[in-house]
């Protein structure tokens, strides 16, 4: 393996492994339920700002309704299903993972794969480069080339 | 003249070119797309779904509001509040509307959204509002309607499903067309 492979598989390793981590559920409390929820939620009223950040009224009537929520032993999923059912997707500031926004996550993805593709071939040296054309091809493209430059003159 | 021992490109001709056209197509789409839409108009996820239950304290004091209590009617709820210019704008449409439909199936509720109970009374009493009011006081009647401001008022049939709803100030022909098309349902 060469150098060049080595450090994309580490660079994709530590890219995965630090995806996995963020990822991972822990245990949380009531408070960083509560927290976690209402980052995700979208303010009606400043609309660019999540319901944790935003001071409005309405935020906070939210907040409070999560919190309500949480203390009645409503799982995290119910409680986000209760604010979808009245704004829709839209309350959440990050896109729905079905749908047609599922465009949003997979092409991001596509992309990062196409690159890595990309890098991936390019990193692997002279086995990648394409065979030297056929001697008749070569002869027949240094005569084209002889001529262009000839007119070019 | 030497000719590159390397590739000219990583993929040929026709691929890339495929790709950029499609590239440039999807780009073209989002854009179409996106600038057809009005931002403001963010589409209610409420119309169609079951009107949510409320059962609110009467802005006057005297009792209850509740959306059971007119079930088989036409209902349009209103939210507003005293410090909301837009609601002053819509208040005649509303007075006329209702009016025109007080004595039928048509119940008109005006809910007020994050005020207080004082400014509410005041605002009513100073506009002759008759309709039954009532106080939002948490904000979770506004938060089940998917409320984002005010004025908002939603149109709900008499099976109980919330068939439309306007976001701003409403005018009256828009008031009497919505109320009219839920009365002529079978």
């Amino acid at each position: 393996m060469s150098a060049a492979r080595a450090a994309i598989l580490v660079c994709l390793l530590a890219v995965a492994g630090a995806a996995i981590f963020a990822a991972w559920p822990s245990p949380a409390g009531p408070e960083e339920r509560v927290e976690r929820i209402v980052s995700e939620l979208r303010c009606p009223v400043c609309q660019g700002l999540s319901v944790a950040d935003s001071p409005s009224e309405s935020a906070r009537g939210m907040r409070d309704l999560v919190a309500k929520r949480v203390a009645e032993g409503r799982t995290d999923e119910e409680i986000r299903d209760e604010f979808r059912r009245s704004y829709g997707d839209w309350v959440f500031l990050s896109p729905a993972t079905d749908g047609p926004t599922v465009l949003m996550w997979v092409l991001p993805l596509a992309l990062l794969g196409f690159g890595v593709t990309l890098a991936w071939s390019r990193a692997r040296g002279p086995a990648a480069i394409a065979p030297e054309p056929a001697p008749a091809a070569l002869e027949q493209l240094r005569a084209r080339v002889a001529r262009e430059e000839a007119a070019d003159l | 003249m030497a000719l590159p021992a390397g590739r000219l490109g990583t993929f040929p001709g026709g691929v890339r070119n495929a790709l950029l056209i499609g590239a440039l197509v999807a780009l073209i789409v989002v854009l179409t797309l996106g600038f057809r839409r009005d931002p403001h108009d963010i589409r209610s996820a409420a119309v169609g779904k079951p009107a949510p239950a409320f059962d609110l304290a009467s802005l006057d004091g005297t009792g209850r509001v509740s959306l059971q209590q007119h079930s088989g009617k036409v209902v349009v709820v209103n939210f507003f509040a005293s410090w909301c210019v837009p609601c002053l704008e819509e208040h005649p449409a509303l007075v006329r509307a209702w009016e025109r439909y007080r004595t039928s199936d048509v119940v008109l509720i005006g809910v007020l959204y994050q005020d207080s109970v004082e400014s509410g009374r005041s605002f009513v009493r100073r506009l002759g509002t008759t309709w039954p009011t009532a106080i939002d006081d948490d904000g979770r009647t506004a938060i089940s309607f998917g409320v984002f401001g005010v004025p908002e008022t939603f149109f709900i049939g008499p099976d109980g499903i919330i068939a439309g709803r306007h976001f701003g100030p409403i005018d009256e022909v828009t008031l009497i067309r919505g109320i009219d098309t839920l009365r002529r349902r079978p």
